[in-house]
Parts: C-alpha cells; structure tokens; sequence
C-alpha cells in the first residue's frame, strides 16, 4: 500500500561525462508542416515506450491513456497531461524529461524523442486512430456512497432487535441463548450437551483471567451443588485483578502494542509500559468502552485531563518508527496510515486504509473520505526527529501534579544533581575516546545501542581495560538514574500536536505525498451519513480539538459501528471465534454475521448498559451457549461443519501467553503477586540473540522473581521477540491483530521438548512435588491433576508410574530426573494445552 | 488460476477452521500411531472433508501457477552494500579522475549533496570467459564462472538507508511487517521435505544484519512461512538437541508416553485435526532431530569438495560451509536459502564508510572461493540447471568519497548491480546501465520489485497472482501494481 515513491530529480554527472549527442537532430519544422508527423515521428515513440502501461494492454497505470486523442486529452489520476496553451508547461513533458515522474520508468527517452514530445504539444496534439486495447479492463468502479449502500447490514442504524420467542426451552438460561436455540431449532439441529463442570471450569478461568484453576478450586466448585456455583466462580473471576492482565491482552494485540521501533536501531519507547498499565488497570475497573476509547484518542483534549488520560494517548505512539526514513514526507503518511489503519480497524471495523491511493475498492469510501479521516491526526508530531531527545520533546509528558512536585522538590534536586554529576563524569572520560572518533562514529554514539562498543574497540589503543570498566559502570548508573526517578518526576508516552490552529489536509493523488490534489476538511465516514464534526479548541490551546471530536462521534450511541464490533469482540473473546469472524472488517468482504440479530442485540446491551463489558461478559459465560460440550455431533458437522450455528463450542488451544503462564502456574512458581511497572526481561537463548546485530543488544536482565511474572510484562521488542511467545503464535506486533493465528509446527514440539525453558520449568514442577513428600504415584497423581485440573484416571496414573520406573530401570535415571522427565511429559499433553 | 494455489481466505489473519474426521475409525494404542506417523507424508495422507473448510497442511507441496524453471533459491546476501563500480560495473572512464571534484547528485546516510570528491574504482578490471565481461580483481575465482552469470547493472531502490533498504530487499516494502521472499516462495509452493524447513537462514559469524529477525519475518502471515535460522557449527537449529544428552533410546520411550496419552485423549475427540495434526508435528520433530544434523554434515563431503568451497582457508572457511550447507539443504528439497556475508555493524559487513579497500578486500577475500565454489558444484552435479542463485545487497556505493580523507564510499540506492545464475537464467549476459560514474542507472532500469517478480516467475509463481488477504486487501510481494520480471536474462 506503499505509494509509488518517486524522485524529484534525477541526477546525472554532467561536468565531466558529457554525453555527445547523436547529431542527427531531426527537422522538426519540415515534418511539422506534414500532417503525417504524428504518425512517422510521434507514434513509433509512444508505442515504444508508452502503450503498453498507458492503453495499449489491459491494466492501465495511473489512469492515463496514450493511445487515443481522448485519452491524452482526458489526463490521469495526477489531472491534466497536456496544457495546449502553454504546452511546454505540460505534465506530459515534466515527466518525460524525467522533472516531475520518471517516464518512461525504464530509462530515460534521447533527446530527440523528448523534441518529438515538444514539438507535439506545440502543434496542437495532432493524433490519428485509436490504438487502445480492446480488451482494456474497465477499471472496477469503487462501490458508490448510495442509499442502497447505506442499507447494508454493518452501517444501518442499530435497533434492538426482539428476542426470539420459543416455546420448549428448558435450555434456555440466558436472552442470548434464545437467538442461538432459535437458529439451531431452524436448522432442525441440537445445541450440544452440557460440559463436565471440570471443563466448564477450565473454560471460563482461562477466558477470564488466562490461567488455569487451580485443584482444591475445581475441587470447590464441582462439590458445590448450589444453584449459585457457577454465579460464584464467574462474580470472583472478574473481580480478580488477573482479569484484566488477560482482557488487555487482546487490547493489545488490536492496538499492536510494542516498546520498541523497528529498524535498525529499533529504540525502546519510554514510559510506554504505563500504557499497558493503563490498560489492565481500564479492563479492571470496568471502564466504560466509550471513555476507554475517548481517552486513548483524546485524553489530553478531555475538559478535565488526569494523568490516566495522558497515559492513555500513548495509543498514537505504539507503531513503527523508522528514525531515518529515505523521504521524511512519506514517512510521516505512512506513520498517519498505520494510525488511520489500525483506528479504522479497531474500532470501526472498516479497513479505511484501502483507500489511501485510490477509492477503495471493496468498500463505498471514497479516497476523500480516507484524507477527511486522516485530517483528525495531520496536526500530530511525528513521533520524533531521530534523536532521542526530539522523542522527549514531541511523545513525552510530565504527568505529575505541582503539588506532588513541590511535595518532593530536595528528592528531586538531588537527583538532578547525581544525573549532572554522572553526566560530567562521563564528558571528562569520552573527551579522549571521541577525539578519536572516524566521523561516522560521531552519529553513531548518539545511538544508545552503540555508546559501549564503540568505546570498547579502543580498550588497548586510547584507553585500558580499568577506564573501560569505569566507563560501563557510569553507563549503569545513568541508566539507573534514567530508570529511577523520583515519582514526581514521572512522564508517560503520549500525543503531541503542533498547536492550536488547523492544519490543511489535501487528497494526496495516489498516495503520493509529493502530489497534493484537493482540500479537504475533517468529516466521519460519508456511508455512515455521520453529523457534521463538532470541533472546539481545547483551553489549554495546544491541539486543534480534532480529535476529541472524531472520539465523540465514534461514541455517538448513533454510531452503527462501534458498539457492533466491540460486542462482537466481547463474544470472540469467550467463543472462540466472532459472531462475525472477521472481526475488524465489518465492510462489503467481511464475513458476515453468523447471527445477526445477536449481535445487534449484544450491542443494543452494550449501549444500555453504560458501554461496560463486565455485565455482559457475566451473562455471557453464565449462559447456556457458553455451557456446551465441544464433542462432536457427527449428524450436525455433516450439515453444519464450521459449526455456523454454534450447535458445540469450539475447543481451543491456549495462546502463547496463556501456556507459559500456565507452565509457571502449575509448577508453582508464578509470581501473580507483581503486577506493573516497567518491563520484564526472559532468558533468551544465545542462539536467538545471535540473529541481532549486536546479540544482547537492548535485551536487559531481570531478577529470577522478575522472569516468573506474567508474559504481559515481558519486554515487546519487536525485532526480537522471546522464542517461546514467538512459537506459539504471539501477535506479529507491526501491525493490528484481531484474530491470532493457532499454527501447528514442528518447531513448536521442539520448544516444548527440547528447550531451556521448558526443561527448566519440568525441574522445578519436579522439585516443587518431590517437597511436597509422598510416593512416586502421589507425584504422578498432583502433576496430573495440576496440569489437567481433573483427577487423572487410575491407568493415567499408572502409565506415569510405569514410565518412571522404566526410566529408572533401563536407564539408570536418579529418581529426581526420572520424575522431572514425567513432569516434561505432562507439559506436552494435548489435554494441558487445549481447553474442550 | 491453479486451484492448488493456498485459498486467500476472507476470514481476518487468514484464519480458516481445519476440521477433518479422523480416518482411523477405532481408538489405536501410542505404539500403533507411532509407527503410523513414522510413514513419511503422514500430513499429506489426511484426507480432507469436502466441507469447504477442510485442514489442510500450510506447507503441503503445491503446484506452481506455470511449468517452473528452479526448484529451489539461494540468495548470497552481500549485507552492507558492496560497491557495484569496484566490483562489476566496470568504469574505465573514471581512471585517472581520482580526487577530483564533480556536480553529481548523490544521497546516502550522509544526505543529500551535489557534489563530491571522485574515489576511482580501487581494483584492476579484467575480462573474463567467452561472453569477456569485465569483473575486478576482488573475485579471481568467481570471474571464472562469468559465462554462468546474468548482471543487471541498473538496479534502483527506494531507500539509500540500511534499515529500511534491507527490508525491502527481502519483503518488498520499506516498512517493516511484511513476510519475506523466502516466505512468499514457501506459501506459494509448499515443501517437498516435511523433514526440513522450507525456508533457511545462515547469518555471519559476526552478527546478524541491523533489524534482526525482521529480515527473515513472515510478517501478517502465519510463522508456519517464517524462516529457521541454521547454523554451521553446533547444533544447526534452535532447540533441536534433547535436553541433557539423553541415552539412546531414552527420548524414543518418554515420546511414546507422551504420544500414549495424546492418542487417549484425541480418542475421545473424533474430529479435532488441530489435535492429530499436534501428535503428527512430535513425530516430525523427533525425525528432524536426526535429518537435519544429516542434512548439514560436511564430514560426508570429500576433501575436493571442501577446497572447492575454500573451506580449507580460514578466511573463506565460514562462508565456504555455508554455501556447501546450502548446496546439501537445496538437494534435499529446501526451497529458499539466504546466507548473510556480513553482520554487525561498518566493516564487519559490505558497508565501507572508512576504509574502502581493507572493507571490500576482506568480504570479497571471505566469499570469492565460496561462490565460484558453489556454482562449479552445483553445475558438476546437475544441479544449477533447477537452483537459482542471487548475489547482491541492498544497495551500491557512490562514485565519490563519503569524508574529505579516505576512500569510504556512502550508500547508494539509485543504481547498482546484482547477478543471478543458474535455474532459468541465461549465463552471460547483462542488462542495464549506470551513467558513467555508475553514480545512477540511466538504462533499463530495473527496481528490487523486477528482481522479486523474476525470483518468483522463475519459480513457476506468478508475481502479479499470488496474493495473500490481509488488512482488507490481496497483499503482493511486488505490490499492487503490475510488476514485470527481467525477461531478457531469462533462458
């Protein structure tokens, strides 16, 4: 979707080299006077070099045809080719004389074909015949923005749609299930049996809070008869703060959460954890979706901004940054795109993003509506200028209040005085190591990633190995005192703009930032028949107020979309798969609601109930539809084989994160007590951190507590991602994920028998029984049922048993080993990575 | 359209349900499945529901859109950017101009500018084999095998900078995201060896290149198209040795537990494919535990092989291996090889900003026997005719000096030379050419995109067909423009 980039000016070496011209220039005034220049001198030009992008094949590029008079006449997508009042002045002759486009893109034309061009133009554009392909593909005209459109399932106005009346329903448990039973019973199909209250149990722990139950848990819940079993599990579940460590998670995964840049040096955001802060502690407190949403597009325009709200911003500063983009201009569009993209997708639904260069093909938005769109972000400053300090100026906040600061004035007086302190020490010591310096090396130090190498080649030569030591412990410490600062000093990652007043926003013809077409100005999605944008500056006149606006309308409970995708999310999230599959494209190639009528009701729920999830997660887990085995029905898969109508819940396999979580869980040393703070780093492997430039490279240490936290808080690199998450399908993190991938790869059985981590994990699963005392098959039994959270049958067990004495006897195996190869075995089990 | 092509699915991140009956009928002991599994093409043998949604593997071998000319691919990857007019594009012109000032617009890392101080080309240039091309004195050995090589002197891409220019040179887009060639050929047509990856990395002893596993990515397609990184020395993939150095047979006996288990409780789950495909994916690993040490072990080679390789030399031992890895991994059915000169940072790679002559002498000096080696080999056995071979980086290197002392040479992105040989390539012959500074190609130009789009023409893919659905639109490696491979090196 990159547009095609293309250079002002092309460049060629004319003192030295001077091509000697081919002397033979034609003359142009005798054929002139001869109606027959086109066709001698004009058109073997144009069939050579033109027609065939230009009209003489099917695809036409740039919408511009050659071939016939009408065609030049007509222009491209750029406009006008030809100006015949001032033809010297036209497009047709800056691009052949490689000014403006580079055509042809092959080379450039002689001279004396660029004359030929010349002359044409200024006889008047002679042309005879018509040269255009008959089997020219009439261009796919983009949908229109029309009332039959607008009638279209996704952008109708929502209304609340009548729950199906049955009338045997002794399934029923919850309205939802009446919209799930209605279609079924139409189909002359069964809702699947009930699950086993151990499935069910494990179904709803890990869709809740990612982690398993543990024994004396499922223990509880499976010997409580009470009508209120099930209501008491799910009420504790979503009042536990593990809830939203699992709920952000999928947040993330939409908004491509990262705490890194890409490219080569791919920098670490500051502050950016406090995002994922922000965002487990939203899904905790039950934020409404309607204020989660308008604090991360406009927290900072808001009437009353609180550092939460700052926080919250950090949304725009989560993509890409390339620090030294070939053309700054198309960088910054393509920073806008990823942001127009990944808001469209998120929390509209629609991929406006296809109609960056062209109106979108698919869907009836019109490229005008993609810069109307984008208008809301122009005014944003990039991310940054390269350096680390321009990140500061242009994404960094203090979030602290005057009263804090004033609170902590000597703490932080002292520790601006050890950063000086630090600083000076460091400037005294480089003052000889940068005399040094080849001049590339200079750009290079500005670079935290190379600050130590590049001091270290010159231990032996400008410096020894003790002033090379001082030098990387002063580095630790102005990292330390980088990272430590006292809480009043606090900033969070977040959006900037340039000011109060508007920017322009102009259609950019194909995408092309060089070429700017038309203005146009703030507006929502024409489809949609939107309001006009309600655009107010903020007081404190640092930003235009476009974006609070857009938040609003986002919000509007007239929205047809917002509350639709976010409620079908809300279902994803717990059943496996949406009501509508794909779940950020609600448009014309989406695929459409299984149940639609559902899913408007979900919506219509949503808004009522104050836009918040948890209500409507409770319900839906408690529901009789969430309650179904995941067993086959061989009579409904023959007619219903990708299981539409939810006549069975789909079984699933749990997601990188869960599975590590859960291995750490089950063996005991989880650390659930953390939660927060800046990120943790995992052991990786020497064999993957050789892939880096510089192995190690921005990949820290963190304490063996620190490394049994939840994946949540492990370090999102995006060039170096922790192998295990990376095997089991974690979101690729450059662009907005709405659906993971569940692969099924060799490489993952590797990991699970073979690597490091898991051995590790089955040591300490085998340390954490053998303390517990007991017998070989008291082991074997605990194992099983942590990793299954059943009681294991009496051959399960035995098979354990049998394997361990096996090892012990054929191999002459330590029990302690035996017993940690068994431990191993049970952190393979299908049954312990797949929920029924 | 061949209907064997990977259906572009509509569902988001492609995710499609693989639901298949599982054809045993009757529950079967952990024994029984092992030996079951252990037939090779067990994934193949799954027979799909006619269901619409069937499962299918992701890297079931598939047929190309067209009769293909290669089988299989490896890309000499020269990280850094090796100066073309030292190396191929030869500039007689430029004798005797060293030094002095020209107006020639360039732009690398340095910016833009106007002007610069001539660096003239620092090696003798000789010509070479019946075609007589002209190939400096850095690649001696290499020159030998010019009548097998097909230049393209023009060659243009969008960015003059490492980061952004090497993503493009492996995923076609300058922001990073998307999946890599190698990727893209494993989608398109599958692997013929279940036993081994499709799609194989090997990075400088030095370092990887700047941007990390970006480079070998499968970006918005599933990781099943990612590449493995493999090594020369070690264990040639990660994860690959069991843990501990168990006793022979020891592993056997904990996977036939674990196996016993899993075929337990897929008993009870008639139906479920992703848990079959699971059991079947353990086997596979444990095979590979074994084929792909074999695959990469030189010691079967003869003495001849590893001086043809240069293995012999320290300088040129390294790479040497792994051109001979890549030869071994190519006859086993891999379908895409990239093997990295260079890595880290400035001179541990192509990228000479300092010192042009100790840069270029000591990576030419590492690969020159290796690749001569490579090509000679794969001609004895028959085996060039079907392998594709690729040389180049992500950019060239300007005519004139990057500082105002040295002969370090900025980047440069608006003209510079890549070769190909073997599968479908017609051996010397060139294409294309830059002004005489070689400072920008000013004929036939070609981009990175003809290069992508000849790779997967000559590997019986439509470049303008195969796509992938994500983000709303049918992605393409060349982009959404028509994009035409180099036809005139082709055979």
């Amino acid at each position: 979707m990159t547009p095609t980039k293309f250079r002002i000016l092309k460049i060629r070496p004319s003192l030295l080299f001077c091509l000697v011209l081919v002397s033979s220039v034609p003359n142009l005034a005798a054929a002139a006077e001869d109606d027959s220049f086109f066709k001698t001198k004009v058109l073997p030009v144009l069939k050579e070099n033109c027609f065939e992008c230009h009209g003489g094949s099917p695809k036409v590029r740039g919408g511009l045809v050659l071939t016939s008079k009408e065609g030049v006449l007509k222009g491209g997508e750029s406009g006008a080719v030809v100006d015949l009042e001032s033809p010297h002045s036209s497009l047709l002759l800056e691009a052949v004389r490689y000014e403006a486009y580079e055509m042809p893109p092959s080379g450039k034309l002689p001279d004396e074909s660029i004359a030929v061009f010349e002359k044409w133009l200024e006889l008047g554009l002679p042309y005879e015949g018509d040269y255009t392909s008959k089997d020219l593909a009439t261009a796919v005209m983009a949908p229109e923005v029309n009332e039959t459109n607008k009638q279209f399932w996704s952008f109708r106005p929502l209304s609340r749609p009548l729950v199906p009346a049955l009338e045997h329903t002794d399934w029923i448990r919850d309205d939802v299930d009446h919209f799930i039973y209605a279609k079924l019973a139409e189909a002359g199909l069964k809702p699947s049996n009930e699950a086993s209250k151990t499935q069910w149990i494990r179904r709803v722990y890990y869709d809740l809070l990612g982690l398993p139950p543990s024994p004396s848990e499922v223990r509880a819940f499976v010997q409580d008869s009470s009508p209120a079993a099930y209501e008491k599990v799910v009420d504790k579940l979503l009042e536990s703060p593990h809830y939203g460590e699992k709920w952000a998670r999928h947040w993330l995964d939409l908004v491509r959460y990262a705490e890194s840049n890409s490219y080569e040096r791919d920098g670490t955001k500051p502050h950016v954890w406090r995002y994922r802060d922000y965002v487990i502690r939203s899904f905790n407190q039950d934020k409404p979706y309607d204020q989660f949403l308008t604090e991360q597009l406009a927290g900072d325009e808001l009437d009353r901004v609180t550092p939460e709200s700052i926080i919250a911003t950090g949304y725009y500063r989560l993509g890409r940054w390339d620090d030294e983009p070939a053309d700054p201009k198309l960088a910054k569009y393509d920073d806008l795109d990823d942001i127009v993209a990944t808001t469209g997708q998120t929390f509209l639904g629609l991929t406006i993003n296809c109609a960056r260069c062209h109106d979108h093909k698919i869907d009836p938005i019109p490229q005008a509506d993609y810069y109307s769109f984008l208008s809301f972000f122009e005014n944003i400053r990039r991310y940054g200028v390269r350096s680390n300090d321009t990140v500061v100026a242009a994404s960094v906040r203090e979030i602290a209040s005057k009263e804090q600061k004033a609170a902590q004035q000597t703490e932080i007086e002292a520790h601006e005085e050890e950063v000086a302190d630090n600083n000076r020490k460091l400037e005294a010591f480089l003052k000889s190591v940068k005399n040094d310096f080849q001049p590339v090396e200079h750009e290079d130090f500005k670079h935290e990633m190379n600050r130590i190498p590049l001091v270290e080649k010159r231990v032996g030569s400008v410096i020894n190995q003790e002033q090379f030591d001082q030098f990387v412990n002063l580095e630790k410490q102005r990292k330390q005192l980088k990272r430590f600062r006292p809480s009043a000093l606090d900033s969070a990652l977040c959006v900037k703009e340039h000011g109060s007043a508007p920017p322009k926003t102009h259609i950019l013809i194909r995408g092309n930032p060089h070429v700017p077409g038309e203005e146009v100005q703030p507006a929502f999605l024409s489809i949609l028949s939107p309001p006009e944008p309600q655009v107010s500056t903020p007081k404190h006149g640092e930003s235009t107020g476009r974006r609070l606006a857009l938040a609003r309308w986002l919000t509007d409970p007239e929205n047809p979309l917002t509350a639709r995708v976010a409620a079908n999310r809300i279902w994803q999230y717990l059943f496996g798969r949406g009501i509508v599959r794909s779940a950020s494209d609600f448009g014309f190639q989406g695929t459409p609601p299984t149940h639609p009528e559902l899913l408007d009701y979900l919506a219509a729920e949503l808004i009522e109930g104050g836009w918040k999830l948890k209500p409507l997660q409770r319900r839906l887990v408690l529901s009789a539809s969430y309650r179904m085995g995941s067993a086959m029905q061989p009579d409904a898969y023959d007619r219903d084989p990708a299981n539409d109508l939810f006549w069975r819940y789909e079984s699933r396999r749990l997601t990188a994160e869960e599975l590590r979580d859960s291995m750490l869980e089950v063996n005991g040393s989880l650390n659930t007590q953390k939660m927060y703070g800046p990120s943790i780093f995992t052991q990786i492997p020497a064999e993957v951190l050789a892939g880096q430039s510089r192995p190690g490279s921005g990949w820290g240490n963190s304490s063996e507590e620190d490394r049994r936290r939840r994946s949540i808080y492990i370090h999102v690199k995006r060039s170096l991602v922790d192998p295990f998450l990376a095997a089991f399908d974690a979101a690729d993190t450059d662009n907005t994920c709405p659906v993971r991938f569940v692969t099924t790869q060799p490489t993952q059985a590797l990991a699970l028998l073979n690597s490091e981590f898991v051995n590790e994990q089955a040591g300490i699963f085998a340390e954490n029984l053998r303390a517990q005392g007991g017998t070989t098959e008291q082991h074997v039994r605990t194992a099983l049922s942590r990793v299954l959270q059943r009681t294991p049958t009496s051959d399960e067990v035995q098979r354990g048993t049998d394997l361990i004495n096996r090892l012990k006897a054929e191999y002459d195996m330590e029990s302690d080993e035996a017993l940690r190869n068994f431990c191993l075995i049970a952190l393979n089990l299908n049954e312990f990575m797949y929920l029924d | 359209m061949n209907n064997d092509l990977p259906s572009t699915t509509r569902g988001f991140c492609g995710r499609t349900r693989r639901e298949f009956l599982w054809q045993t009928g009757a529950g079967f002991s952990g024994a029984a499945l092992a030996s079951m599994l252990n037939q090779d093409g067990f994934l193949e043998a799954q027979e799909n529901r006619a269901d619409g949604t069937p499962w299918e593997n992701p890297l079931k071998a598939r047929k190309p859109h067209y009769p293909a000319k290669a089988k299989s691919v490896i890309f000499l990857y020269m990280y850094g950017g090796p100066s073309h007019i030292d190396t191929f594009d030869y500039k007689p012109n430029m004798v005797g101009m060293d030094g002095k000032t020209v107006d020639v617009k360039t732009f690398g890392r340095g910016g833009h500018r106007n002007k610069g101080r001539i660096v003239e080309p620092r090696w003798k240039f000789k010509q070479y084999g019946e075609c007589g091309k002209w190939i400096s004195d850095l690649f001696p050995n290499l020159a030998t095998c010019v009548d097998d090589m097909a230049f393209i002197k023009s060659m243009t891409a969008d960015s003059p900078i490492h980061g952004s220019a090497m993503l493009q040179m492996n995923s076609g887009k300058i922001l990073s995201g998307s999946p890599c060639l190698g990727s893209w050929v494993n989608y398109g047509l599958g692997s013929v060896n279940e036993n081994l990856p499709g799609f194989v990395v090997m990075l400088d002893p030095r370092g990887g290149p700047i941007s990390g596993a970006k480079n070998w990515s499968s970006g918005y397609m599933p990781a099943t198209y990612q590449a493995t990184v493999m090594r020369a020395e070690g264990t040639p993939i990660f994860n690959l040795t069991p843990h501990g150095n168990p006793k022979p047979g020891l592993q056997r006996d904990v996977l036939n537990a674990l196996q016993a288990y899993n075929a337990e409780h897929l008993d009870q789950r008639a139906g479920n494919s992703d848990l079959a495909a699971r059991i079947a994916n353990y086997e596979l690993a444990y095979k590979m535990q074994t084929t792909a040490p074999e695959a990469v072990d030189l010691a079967q080679e003869s003495q001849q092989t590893m001086e043809l390789y240069g293995i012999n030399e320290s300088r040129s031992a390294s790479f040497g291996r792994q051109c001979l890895m890549a030869r071994r991994l190519v006859e086993r059915g891999v379908r895409f090889v990239q093997i990295y000169s260079g890595g880290n940072h400035n001179d541990a790679n192509w990228d000479a900003h300092g010192d042009l002559e100790h840069n270029h002498n000591l990576h030419a000096g590492e690969t020159d026997r290796p690749i001569a080696g490579l090509l000679k080999d794969l001609k004895e056995r028959g085996m060039l005719d079907d392998t594709l071979i690729i040389w180049g980086g992500e950019f060239g290197r300007q005519p004139t000096a990057e500082y105002a002392k040295g002969s370090g040479r900025d980047h440069n992105s608006y003209g510079f030379t890549m070769w190909m040989a073997g599968g479908g390539v017609k051996g010397g012959t060139e294409i294309g050419t830059t002004d005489e500074l070689g400072s920008a190609a000013v004929d036939d130009r070609y981009h990175v995109k003809n290069i992508h789009a000849t790779i997967l023409h000559l590997m019986g893919l439509d470049p303008n067909q195969l796509s992938y659905f994500y983000g709303g639109l049918d992605q393409k490696l060349v982009g959404v423009e028509e994009v035409k491979p180099i036809q005139t090196l082709l055979a």
